[in-house]
């Protein structure tokens, strides 16, 4: 225990003192969150059209109508069938549809009694991002009149007034997109080199010369780069905040739990390459030649719906894409933790696979 | 079986890399309290054998014991008996000299008060210093206290003085007969036969995995048989057996033109030497007599050099 707190200590030190590398490691992305937002940031809102076909055109139905109206990120238009609504769906002029069949007021008013009533909802495929933050935020008005109708505390309800203030920019896309990019590049390739580069001039040999055992060492790596990781992802989100006004509408929890899931994950996989590479200058190359497609491929500054279809398989299995992915629907939308448990499994699944991986392939020397 | 008062045992280690065998079953012990040299060229095995017993490298064959645990069953508890200082290290240069300390001082159950170690080391004034900005002897003198942190019984140096100026040297040395005097078990390795001579109690030379001699300094000199060393060079090379029929010759050297012949009768060889080189208008440049040491005992064993150029 001793060791564990000495080691991770020390490393705090050596991250602290090696100036240079933590001026970059914090400059290189909040530079470039301050260029693209100034560039790119202001233009290019996402907006939400809702196409909305009433069949029950009842109190309740207006209710739930009006609710959904008081959202000023959305914008509604009534359409008088369901063909005519879903081939304006197709044609991009809406991008989400929502149905209210015939008995709607009925169905609510048994209370909570059977099956849950379900409104059905039709999006674009293909603009996956935008549907989703238009059904967030449907469900979310649903939820409220739902919880309403079976007499929940009000303190569950989500306050309608988060939501009105949502209008997405480029930046607010940018920002979790950044902490994403920064866990991978500060884990993975930082390191990988690091590891790489002790190896190499032997500190890590005189160290198992020691009673020292070699999970105390990891442990104590992980603990120190979580605490610096957290600093550096509150740092940007700081800066996103102050200069862009990006604020996070989830929970912090939530975003907290996904910095260290995305740390966890990435920082094994930097032990294997720290593994797999013979010198310390072949470990930063092999570190770039995966982060590199990462970044392009895995939503951090380009939406991951933009990417051609056939990449789109491999897309779904990088942990990057699920890290940005859950920070920036916890930041921008404020979906709960609950509703993100496959990106949470996903990245869990990689840190697994990659800590069971790493434990096999770490050499003192 | 071990000796009662033997610290370390070790039995036919053999190490090998790939077809190369760099270490070909060696045997030796050392005693409590006892400073041990291991000598040898560049590549002689020394380094490996060191590794060996410290649980670096794993030998493909034989056994050691430090103290009474086998280094290939017991290596935690020999880690905790043993301090290491090795031929290549680095340290984290950022962290000084007081935080290191303190920090290999945490990988053991007990340690040495850290400001005490810093004081016998002579670091005192670099206690707040970063390692980066440490002198070579300096940084030697640091790599001995992380051996020492945890007051282990055996200690391993190797080569601790490579690479220091004389002054830096004798520092170490009386560091190191201080922890004689303190019943440490001491064992390192060498290029410098004054060093080894002033230090060490027994002296293992080895050479091309193997060891050829192990005595005290000054049985391996006297088995030399020759208590001077005449040492010239000529111009053109000379068939190394007509230097051994010189009269008093015991054994002669030769490397390229340097040549050395050793003698008990220094008079005898030298008038005969002068003779032989005029008969035969050989040119006898820088010539040179001395009192026969260590270094010679060892050229002669292993027709090398200690430092190779
Ligand atoms: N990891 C390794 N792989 C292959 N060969 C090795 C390895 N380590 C050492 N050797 C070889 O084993 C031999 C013995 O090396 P060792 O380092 O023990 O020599 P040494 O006596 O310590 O020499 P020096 O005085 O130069 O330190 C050398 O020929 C060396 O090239
Ligand atoms: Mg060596």
């Amino acid at each position: 225990m001793k060791a564990y707190w000495q080691l991770t200590l020390a490393q705090l030190r050596i991250f602290i003192r090696n100036k240079q590398v933590l001026f970059w490691t914090l400059a290189f992305p909040i530079f470039l969150m301050v260029v693209l937002g100034f560039t790119l940031g202001k233009g290019g809102g996402i907006s939400v059209t809702v196409g909305v076909v009433d069949a029950d055109k009842s109190p309740q139905s207006h209710e739930l109508l009006s609710l959904l109206k008081k959202n000023k990120a959305l914008s509604f238009e009534a359409k008088n069938t369901k063909e005519q609504a879903i081939s304006s769906l197709k044609q991009g002029d809406l991008q989400i549809v929502l149905q209210i069949p015939k008995g709607y007021e009925e169905r609510i008013k048994q209370k909570g009694a059977g099956s849950p009533f379900a409104l059905p909802v039709y999006y674009d495929e293909t603009n996956l991002t935008v549907s989703q933050v238009g059904q967030q935020l449907v469900n979310n008005a649903i939820d409220t009149i739902s919880k309403k109708q079976t007499k929940y505390k009000p303190s569950v309800v989500i306050q309608p007034e988060g939501i009105e203030s949502l209008h997405l920019s480029y930046i607010d896309f940018l920002v979790p997109g950044i902490v994403a990019m920064m866990i991978l590049n500060n884990n993975m390739n930082g390191v990988a080199g690091q590891i790489a580069s002790w190896r190499e001039r032997g500190i890590l040999r005189r160290m198992q010369g020691t009673m020292l055992k070699a999970h105390t060492f990891i442990a104590a790596q992980i603990t120190a780069r979580l605490v610096l990781n957290g600093l550096q992802a509150l740092i940007v989100l700081g800066v996103a905040r102050m200069v862009f006004g990006v604020a996070i509408r989830g929970s912090w929890l939530s975003v907290i739990a996904f910095v260290i899931l995305g740390t966890l994950a990435f920082m094994a996989i930097g032990f294997i390459i720290a593994g797999i590479a013979k010198t310390p200058e072949s470990a930063a190359p092999i570190a770039g030649f995966l982060s590199f497609p990462m970044l392009f491929l895995g939503g951090v500054f380009f939406p991951i719906k933009d990417m051609p279809d056939f990449l789109q398989p491999i897309i779904k299995l990088l942990p990057i894409s699920h890290l940005s992915t859950a920070l920036r629907e916890t930041m921008n939308v404020g979906v709960s933790f609950a509703s993100l448990g496959m990106e949470a499994l996903i990245l869990a699944g990689w840190l697994i696979i990659a800590f069971v991986i790493a434990s096999i392939t770490f050499k003192w020397e | 079986m071990k000796q009662a008062e033997s610290m370390i045992t070790v039995d036919s280690l053999v190490k090998r890399y790939g077809n190369f065998t760099a270490v070909n079953g060696v045997t030796f012990q050392v005693q409590k309290g006892e400073v041990f040299g291991l000598l040898g060229p560049n590549g002689a095995g020394k380094t490996t054998t060191l590794e060996m017993l410290v649980g670096l490298r794993k030998p493909e064959e034989g056994t050691a014991f430090i103290g009474s645990f086998n280094i290939r069953k017991e290596l935690q508890k020999v880690k905790e008996v043993i301090g290491v200082q090795l031929q290549s290290t680095t340290l984290f240069e950022l962290l000084t000299v007081e935080e290191i300390l303190q920090m290999y001082g945490s990988f053991y159950p007990k340690h040495l008060p850290i400001a005490e170690l810093i004081d016998d080391m002579i670091l005192t004034e670099k206690r707040k210093s970063r390692i980066k900005s440490l002198s070579g002897g300096q940084k030697q003198r640091l790599a001995i206290a992380l051996a020492l942190v945890h007051d282990p019984w055996v200690i391993f140096l190797d080569e601790p003085t490579t690479g220091l100026d004389p002054q830096a040297r004798r520092t170490l040395w009386d560091i190191v007969l201080k922890l004689k005097k303190r019943g440490k078990t001491i064992v390192l390795t060498t290029h410098y036969m004054d060093e080894a001579h002033v230090l060490c109690d027994r002296i293992a030379i080895m050479d091309r995995g193997e060891l050829i001699a192990l005595d005290t300094p000054e049985t391996l000199v006297r088995n030399l048989h020759a208590a001077s060393a005449i040492s010239f060079s000529v111009s053109s090379e000379v068939d190394l057996n007509e230097w051994a029929k010189v009269e008093g010759v015991t054994k002669a050297d030769c490397k390229e033109k340097e040549v050395v012949l050793y003698s008990d009768d220094l008079q005898l060889t030298l008038t005969s030497l002068i003779q032989t080189a005029s008969e035969r208008q050989i040119a006898l440049e820088d010539l040179q007599t001395r009192t026969a040491t260590l270094e010679d005992v060892f050229i002669h064993m292993t027709g090398r050099s200690l430092r190779e150029e």
